[in-house]
């Protein structure tokens, strides 16, 4: 072996060491696999973080606190099961914190408010990330009307996200762009409601959005419009409501540029809620979902992924059970067809609740407003092309949940395969494509009734829940029997499933047939029934929606509504004394509840979001 | 200094010129430092750095040679002019050579915090992860096991330091690695635990945590030598109803008695004999139960549908009596072994080590193993005088049936199993559910109502894995080039990597079995994954020694970098799960989901420094410095610089101890200094980033039903401020070998963790994206520790030696960043965070409300509910109802009005129990007699708290369907009595009862083990040579022969659910599990 000479050597290990010194770049290593807002500067760019902003109209997104079903912008547990609607479902000891919710014994902590409100910001500040990246595009591919319409459409996205979180706590801090973690101004306290905020974002909007979009799902002038006078409906102005529905009843459009469907001729109620036919003409604002995306079922309506029975379509989970008063609410009078105002709680429509699904059972045989069986799984009828709703055996729970189950998200056997995914891996079929209507036509129709009522005709009113009324007497629009019940596949009779009935207020001509009652009209009855009428036209309308809760505070004389305060309590208190007095529904948790009155009205903001602003935010009354 | 040194030396009259060299007769090495006097004079001198010394004698003077660690020999000179003088060892470990950062020093020398772990005393543990044997062996080391195969250990040097990885700095032949696990026990020649500033700082940003320094063994002078080591052995299953759940029978009773309407029941307090339950395409899909007759459960309608689970109708027989034991349904004996066989020797220039290594530990829970095939090769060559090159190779494969993602590891259900798994599914299992079905199907929660829960057969989930594998292919190794020069300086290149390559298959059924996924589609995934580190570390080192003047310093350079790819791929409803068939084309194409991508490289710039001085073999003195630079900070806050210092006095080297024959060595350490962490921060931390994310940020804009638009969301805020963790670690220590037998170390240390990142929660108006890990809080820990070892021998037949250790430490978070001054930790089912990190308190101190008894009477509600009332001023006011909870009522818990507002609220929650153990402790003792030889290993843990979640599941009767404990059968409340094991069993759950968090779940958690006992024997030396074998020992051996705690749970030695939840037991997988294991060594 050659004989190393250890001097030369020295000097070459010294060298390499030096040689190391100068490799400056060697702690550079900037992020991988994701963007910044340089690369982002252009058009795609920007086309992109709008399309992230949309993407949390569902309510949720990657990373959140919580689950999806606590967020879901569907508001199924805030607007229904905490109102009227529905109950929680499942049984007790799942899903504890919206037992809570339901039975009005939520505090502070609870575990579904906290990440619903921060779904809600991470939504702003996603539409608020569109409106930073623009100034930041200097390369030309953005023209300043394109700029404009995607402000406007960032801006209306914002005012959603603000307008959710201020149905739910109404006294809510307000991030407009310029909020960030640089600036360190995130810290923001809550000190009364931002509706002027949120309407001026919308007004912002509907002046620079196109009447139509070359996408179905892309919001348009006529969407902030409604949303606008939706606003105005809560922050009780009827004034500034009532030309913003006038014109979109005369002239709105669909993102598409279908004209809303006076008269619905074109489409049945049903068809709000099935996959295959949404986005049609009644679609003001509708929340897009898809499945078989490659996103592992994480785009379906994802707020309803518990909400199914827990057999027939899908394996799990039992939640969002109808309660029995929503079910009694579609009794109409067996000769007009009208909804039964106020005896319509005194019996429960008969139903199974109790009885072995093995043992025999017939449905009640009274008259019902045809919508139910689109509302409410209920044994003996037709659920949807699953067959005979069998009743026991698909209600997880009827000691805690009762005998009915939801039917509106739910999707049709035949296009199982198409409009439904599993969930994240675990849960069977529960991702599904229907859209969710955030506002559909009838709403726009029913809160132009309501306002025609406290500023201007009841003849005016009561035309605009006739037109909703006669869509539902469209008897082509009804459940109807199977015509073999064993293949509920293979199609429907043209009989009733049940005994529906539909009748107009007031003289009325109507397309479908419905039974006209010259004496039961608006000016005739007076405005107390007026409203009433409205008011319950709305429940049975949007039912298990995600509104109740929300309409029930808007009438409230808390905040200023027409029904004085107290309303909701009374509502509410009285809903609870008739669940839980129904035989054989030992339901514990509503035996606890009782809505308190002044404090009920709204959730408790999130004890955590309080802590974290170092208390610039402040409860809501009643809360701590 | 230097020219101090040179002065002082020695000067001797001459007479003859006579050269010497003082070897010790254990290793043959030079003694450094030895004192070489002629008896009787006050000449002498003292030997060089080769052991060599010069002095002019005369035949017939007689030398005194001493040597601390070395029996003192007295030697006459004779003619010879070069003279080797061998010590022998006196019996004490001061001159044991210890591995400490980059270099070695004689533990004499040492002046920081450094245990040893005693190799062979902690390798007879059979384990299939290596960082298992620094339990109970090192003081101030804490090791919280899992008895799950191939399941890593949680180690925390020194207390936990900070709320996200806590794990030490792992340094296998130079090579700085995250763990230790697939190191083959019978290669490790040392371990050290570097635990203070003086020893970690050398390691600077890395350092934090401690340092364990592990190297492997070298071949020895000698002839050839082979070794085979092996056991075999079988481990036990827990035996017994560990969780103490009801039968059948008496579940059907529990039932009966808190919800008498529940379809399960037959009338009374008995079940149906049969569930049944059919699929969407049988007409009304019924599903219920029936008694035996039923035309629902005549088993001519059994269909089990594989490909679509719409045609199932399945049936099951419940099962009386006793009912499925579902515990031990999952955990069967299971066999354990191990061998190794190696090849080592050397000679004057080169040495060598070769070993294979096979392990295969099957688990107890049914199907899960690990198994690990190694091959190790180690070499060192001197290619000519001062020119050395030299590799540690260790290559391996590993295979264990659960793949996942992580880097470079099997993703075994191991240490804390959430409610999804296993082996909480033995007790969320109901008991009258069959293992199997009427025709041999699996059983499960599927066939009839929801009260027979959502637990899925845990049998069917783990048969399952049969053929799921994941496979690992790592090579850990490096290489060096070292050269002398000019005397006294060496310079050392190591190039050390770490490589590895996995993937892993798995499979899952259409798991007709449960309740909510009997439609689930059939599934498989794959992934596969790269990960490499290097580090190239350069050093220069000089070492020389005047007269009474000891230097060692040297100067390193180094950079490290790692990164890692990873893929993986989905798809549902295969034809067929045959092994042979499942690929992702073979599934639904437009099911395929697949992940994968770069991993974020990080890497690391260092340039390091040491200097070791010891004056008179008395005063030690040690000084560190570290500058590193580290990618993932923002530019600016890349560079820290760690310095340390270190001083010690070796006493017993002062003339006023000389006397004392009992005192060997005494020497009194203390060392200050800083080192870093920075592994709890990702690379991007410091930059906002946008993402595609086709859940998250995609949308169907079009209006599609099955397909969306992509498009991108706030991914990540940046934090361009964050920087490194600082640890400050002050600590004072003494080391005193006494009677020639005993050492005895004592440490003091207060170690402050400044700086620590964390991800501070921030409020929501921030938006969506994931805040940035900040410096956020600061922790501090304060402790002691002992260690104490005797070796001793009676006669000449008898040996024995024992060793103690023990570790104390008081953890307490000094500092919060969050706006609140705390942040809520460890998160289950229940609606709070069972743990809160605020200033003042320990880390994973479990927070709740204090249970002070039951409701058991009337008048004590009245009374209680008058006083809420009065103090409200409020009238209807009740005392357990602050937060709208619905009041209490009898046999309910009652809760402590810490506040004294009179009722209850979240305000008076408090601090509930801490779970990290006032100390830990571990014992080694053995004893030889002639050929035979027993030992024990000893360890404990006192003082710790724990949290026994899975009480949540069984204890009461309104949390979730799945079985019950016989407590709430025949101990809960009752009037008559009032001293019950749990609260009023009832249906229907309250705030009163499983609604919140509090001190009932809190429970004792000291334990302590009997780790092993070891008998064995070694066979005579002449008889085995006729057959050419030098060494023959066997040994029977019995692990976790008892485990003392008062703990209900499986096992009080729980790992952490993640970095800040723990003590903490949400069905975790025992380590108490009792092994009978057979082995032998042998060497021939």
């Amino acid at each position: 072996m050659k004989k190393f000479n250890s001097k030369l050597i020295i000097p070459g290990a010294m060298a390499v060491l030096a040689l190391s010194y100068s490799c400056k770049d060697y702690l550079n290593r900037t992020p991988v696999g994701s963007l910044n807002t340089i690369i982002l500067a252009n058009k795609a760019g920007v086309d992109g973080l709008l399309i992230g902003a949309y993407s949390l109209l569902d309510g949720t997104y990657s990373g959140q606190q919580g689950n999806t079903w606590m967020t879901g912008t569907d508001n199924w547990i805030y607007g229904s099961v905490a109102a009227d609607d529905a109950h929680k479902g499942s049984t007790p000891d799942d899903q504890g914190p919206a037992g809570d919710i339901e039975a009005y014994i939520a505090t502070s902590g609870n575990g579904y408010l906290d990440p619903k409100w921060r779904a809600m910001f991470a939504g702003v500040q996603r539409a608020n990330d569109v409106l930073r990246e623009l100034p930041l595009v200097k390369d030309g591919s953005v023209s300043a009307a394109y700029a404009k319409e995607v402000t406007a459409e960032a801006r209306f996205l914002r005012a959603f996200y603000q307008f959710d979180l201020a149905k739910l706590w109404r006294n809510v801090p307000y991030a407009d762009e310029t909020v960030t973690y640089d600036n360190g101004n995130f810290a923001i306290g809550n000190p009364g409601p931002v509706w002027d905020k949120i309407e001026a974002d919308l007004i912002a909007a509907m002046a620079d959005l196109p009447a139509t979009q070359a996408e179905k799902g892309r919001v348009n002038k006529y969407a902030a419009e409604a949303f606008l006078a939706k606003a105005y409906m809560f922050d009780h102005q009827y004034a500034k409501a009532q030309p913003l529905l006038a014109d979109l009843i005369n002239n709105g459009v669909t993102s598409s540029g279908a004209r809303y469907e006076t008269g619905f001729v074109k489409h049945h109620f049903a068809d709000n809620f099935n996959a295959l036919t949404k986005n049609n003409q009644e679609g003001v604002f509708v929340i897009q979902a898809s499945v078989h995306d490659g996103s592992n079922g994480d785009n379906g309506a994802s707020g309803g992924t518990l909400n199914f029975p827990s057999a027939g379509p899908a394996t799990c989970c039992g939640f969002f059970q109808p309660s029995f008063s929503f079910a009694n609410a579609f009794k109409v009078d067996a000769t007009t067809g009208l909804p039964l105002l106020d005896t319509y709680n005194d019996s429960d429509i008969k139903n199974d609740q109790g009885i072995g699904a093995g043992d025999a059972f017939t449905p009640y045989t009274g008259t019902l407003d045809p919508r139910i069986d689109w509302s409410i799984g209920r044994r003996g009828i037709p659920y949807l092309d699953w067959g005979i709703m069998p009743g026991q055996s698909w209600a997880r729970d009827q000691l805690d949940g009762g005998p009915y189950v939801p039917i509106k998200n739910t999707y049709y056997q035949a296009a199982q395969a198409s409009t439904s995914e599993t969930y994240e891996g675990w849960a069977p079929n529960q991702s599904v494509a229907n859209g969710y209507n955030a506002i559909r036509y009838a709403d726009v129709l029913l809160w132009a009734a309501e306002v025609e009522i406290e500023i201007g005709s009841l003849d005016k009113a009561q035309g605009y829940v006739n037109e909703v009324r006669d869509r539902a007497a469209d008897q082509t629009g009804w459940v109807h029997t199977y015509i073999d019940n064993a293949k509920p596949l293979g199609g429907f009779t043209n009989t009733p499933a049940a005994n529906y009935k539909v009748g107009y207020y007031g003289a009325y001509a109507g397309t479908n047939g419905g039974t006209s009652n010259p004496t039961m009209g608006f000016t005739a009855q007076g405005k107390d029934f007026a409203r009433k009428a409205v008011q319950f036209e709305r429940r049975i309308e949007l039912g298990m929606e995600g509104h109740r809760f929300f309409d029930l505070q808007r009438w409230d004389g808390r905040f200023g509504g027409p029904m004085g305060a107290g309303f909701m309590a009374t509502q509410l208190n009285g809903y609870l004394n008739h669940e839980i007095h129904v035989p054989g529904f030992p339901s514990d948790l509503l035996n606890k509840a009782h809505f308190v009155q002044g404090r009920s009205e709204l959730f408790p903001i999130p004890i955590s979001q309080i802590s974290l602003t170092n208390g610039a935010i402040k409860q809501n009354e009643g809360y701590n | 200094m230097l020219l101090c040194c040179m002065i002082s030396s020695l000067v001797v009259t001459a007479q003859t010129k006579h050269t010497g060299k003082v070897i010790g007769s254990d290793d043959k090495q030079p003694v450094v430092g030895a004192s070489v006097r002629i008896k009787g004079t006050n000449t002498g001198a003292v030997t060089d750095v080769n052991g060599e010394f010069n002095l002019s004698l005369s035949s017939g003077n007689v030398l005194v040679v001493s040597y601390l660690t070395y029996q003192t020999k007295e030697v006459t000179v004779q003619g010879d002019q070069y003279i080797t003088i061998s010590l022998e060892p006196a019996n004490t470990t001061l001159n044991e050579v210890v591995v400490t950062g980059y270099q070695t020093q004689r533990k004499k020398d040492i002046s920081g915090a450094v245990a040893t772990v005693d190799v062979t005393a902690a390798k007879v543990i059979p384990t299939s992860s290596a960082e298992s044997l620094l339990q109970g062996q090192a003081a101030g080391v804490t090791v919280v096991e899992s008895g799950a195969p191939g399941m890593g250990a949680n180690v925390f040097v020194r207390g936990i330091s900070n709320f996200g990885n806590s794990s030490p700095l792992y340094v296998v032949d130079g090579v700085q690695q995250g763990d230790m696990r697939d190191v083959n026990p019978n290669d490790i020649e040392s371990i050290s635990v570097l635990k203070d500033a003086g020893a970690t700082a050398i390691y600077g940003v890395g350092g934090g945590n401690g340092v364990v320094v592990i190297t492997t063994k070298k071949g020895k002078q000698g002839k050839t030598r082979f070794t085979y080591d092996a056991y075999y052995g079988t481990q036990r299953p827990l035996g017994g109803n560990p969780y103490g759940v009801l039968s059948s029978d008496n579940f059907a009773k529990l039932l009966y008695q808190i919800q008498p309407a529940n379809p399960l029941l037959n009338g009374g307090p008995q079940f149906f004999d049969y569930g049944y339950q059919a699929g969407t395409n049988v007409p009304n899909s019924p599903k219920g139960v029936a008694n035996a007759g039923d035309p629902n459960v005549d088993p001519a309608k059994y269909v089990l549908d594989p490909n679509n689970s719409a045609n199932d109708y399945q049936i099951q027989k419940f099962v009386k009596g006793a009912g499925t034991d579902w515990f031990h349904a999952l955990f069967k004996p299971a066999p354990m072994q191990s061998h190794t066989v190696s090849a080592s020797g050397a000679n004057d220039k080169n040495n060598y080590y070769f070993s294979l290594n096979y392990l295969n530990q099957q688990g107890t829970l049914i199907d899960t193993y690990y198994k690990r095939y190694q091959a190790r090769i180690n070499s060192n060559f001197s290619i000519t005088s001062g020119i050395r090159v030299g590799e540690n190779l260790s290559v391996y494969y590993t295979e264990s049936p659960q793949g996942g993602a992580g880097v470079g590891g099997a993703n075994i259900p191991g240490g804390n199993q959430s409610e999804g798994n296993s082996v909480s599914y033995s007790y969320r299992m109901q008991p009258e559910i069959p293992v199997y079905d009427i025709k041999g199907n699996y059983g499960g929660t599927w066939a009839g109502l929801t009260q027979l829960g959502n637990a899925v057969n845990p049998v069917a989930t783990q048969n399952q894995q049969k053929q799921d594998f994941s496979r690992n292919w790592v090579i850990d190794g490096s290489t060096y080039g070292e050269i002398d020069f000019l005397k006294h300086f060496t310079v050392k290149s190591m190039v050390g990597v770490n490589i590895t390559n996995y993937f892993y298959n798995n499979t899952g059924d259409n798991p007709y079995y449960s309740g909510e996924g009997h439609a689930i589609d059939n599934n498989f995934n794959t992934g596969a994954g790269y990960y490499s580190n290097y580090n190239w570390t350069n050093t220069l080192q000089y070492n020389q020694i005047f007269g009474k003047h000891s230097i060692k310093a040297f100067a390193g350079f180094e950079a490290k970098d790692a990164l890692s790819r990873t893929m993986s791929a989905q798809v549902n409803k295969l034809f067929s799960l045959d092994p042979a068939y499942v690929s992702i084309d073979n599934g639904d194409v437009k099911s395929v989901i697949a992940h994968g991508g770069p991993g974020q490289e990080y890497s690391t710039l260092s340039f390091f420094g040491r200097l070791d001085y010891i004056y008179n073999d008395r005063y030690i003195l040690g000084a560190t410095i570290r500058r590193d630079g580290y990618s993932a900070f923002f530019p600016g806050r890349q560079w820290g610089t760690f310095p340390s210092l270190s001083l010690a006095w070796r006493m017993s080297q002062e003339d006023f101890f000389k006397g004392i024959s009992w005192l060997q060595d005494l020497k009194l350490r203390g060392s200050y200094g800083t080192s870093g962490f920075n592994q709890n921060v990702g690379g991007g931390n410091a930059y906002s980033s946008f993402a595609p994310n086709f859940g998250g940020a995609s949308y169907a804009i079009n209006g599609a039903i099955n397909s969306a638009i992509g498009g991108f969301y706030a991914k990540q805020i940046g934090n361009k401020k964050t920087t490194w963790e600082t640890d400050k670690i002050a600590n004072v220590g003494i080391d005193a070998s006494l009677f020639n037998h005993l050492d005895v170390t004592a440490e003091w240390f207060t170690k402050t963790n400044s700086n620590l990142l964390d991800v501070i929660v921030l409020p929501a108006t921030v938006g969506g994206a994931s805040a940035p890990v900040v410096n956020a809080a600061e922790i501090q820990n304060k402790g002691v520790e002992f260690s104490a070892t005797y070796h001793g021998k009676i006669g000449s037949d008898v040996g024995f030696s024992a060793g103690a250790n023990i570790t104390s430490y008081k953890n307490k978070v000094t500092k919060i960043a969050s706006a609140s001054g705390y942040e809520d930790k460890n998160f289950q089912r229940q609606n709070d965070a069972l743990a809160r990190a605020q200033v003042g308190h320990p880390l994973g101190e479990f927070y709740g409300y204090e249970v002070t008894g039951y409701w058991n009477t009337q008048a004590e509600i009245d009374a209680a509910n008058a006083n809420a009332a009065a103090k409200s001023g409020k009238a209807g006011t009740q005392y357990q109802n602050g937060n709208n909870s619905g009041g209490e009522s009898l046999g309910d818990f009652r809760y402590r009005d810490i506040n004294g507002d009179g009722v209850i609220t979240d305000a008076d929650r408090t601090f509930i129990g801490n779970p990290n153990p006032k100390f830990t402790y571990g014992i080694n003792l053995s004893a030889t007699y002639k050929g035979f030889d027993i030992a024990t290993v000893l360890y404990g843990s006192y003082g710790g708290k724990i949290y026994n979640y899975t009480k949540y599941w069984y204890d009461f009767g309104d949390t979730f369907a799945g079985n019950k404990s016989n407590d709430l059968l025949f101990n809960s409340w009752t009037p008559s009595n009032p001293n019950a094991a749990t609260p009023k069993a009832a249906a229907v759950g309250s705030f009163g009862t499983s609604g919140s968090v509090n001190s009932w779940y809190v429970e004792n958690g000291s334990f302590l083990k009997m780790r092993s006992l070891t008998l064995g024997y070694t066979f005579a030396a002449n008889m085995l040579k006729s057959v050419g074998v030098d060494k023959l020992h066997i040994y029977v051996q019995g692990v976790n022969l008892f485990t003392a705690t008062k703990y209900k749970g499986l096992d009080p030695e729980l790992q952490a659910v993640d970095s800040n939840g723990l003590g903490t037991d949400i069905g975790a997988y025992p380590n108490n599990e009792k092994r009978f294991i057979f082995g032998v060594n042998l060497s021939f």
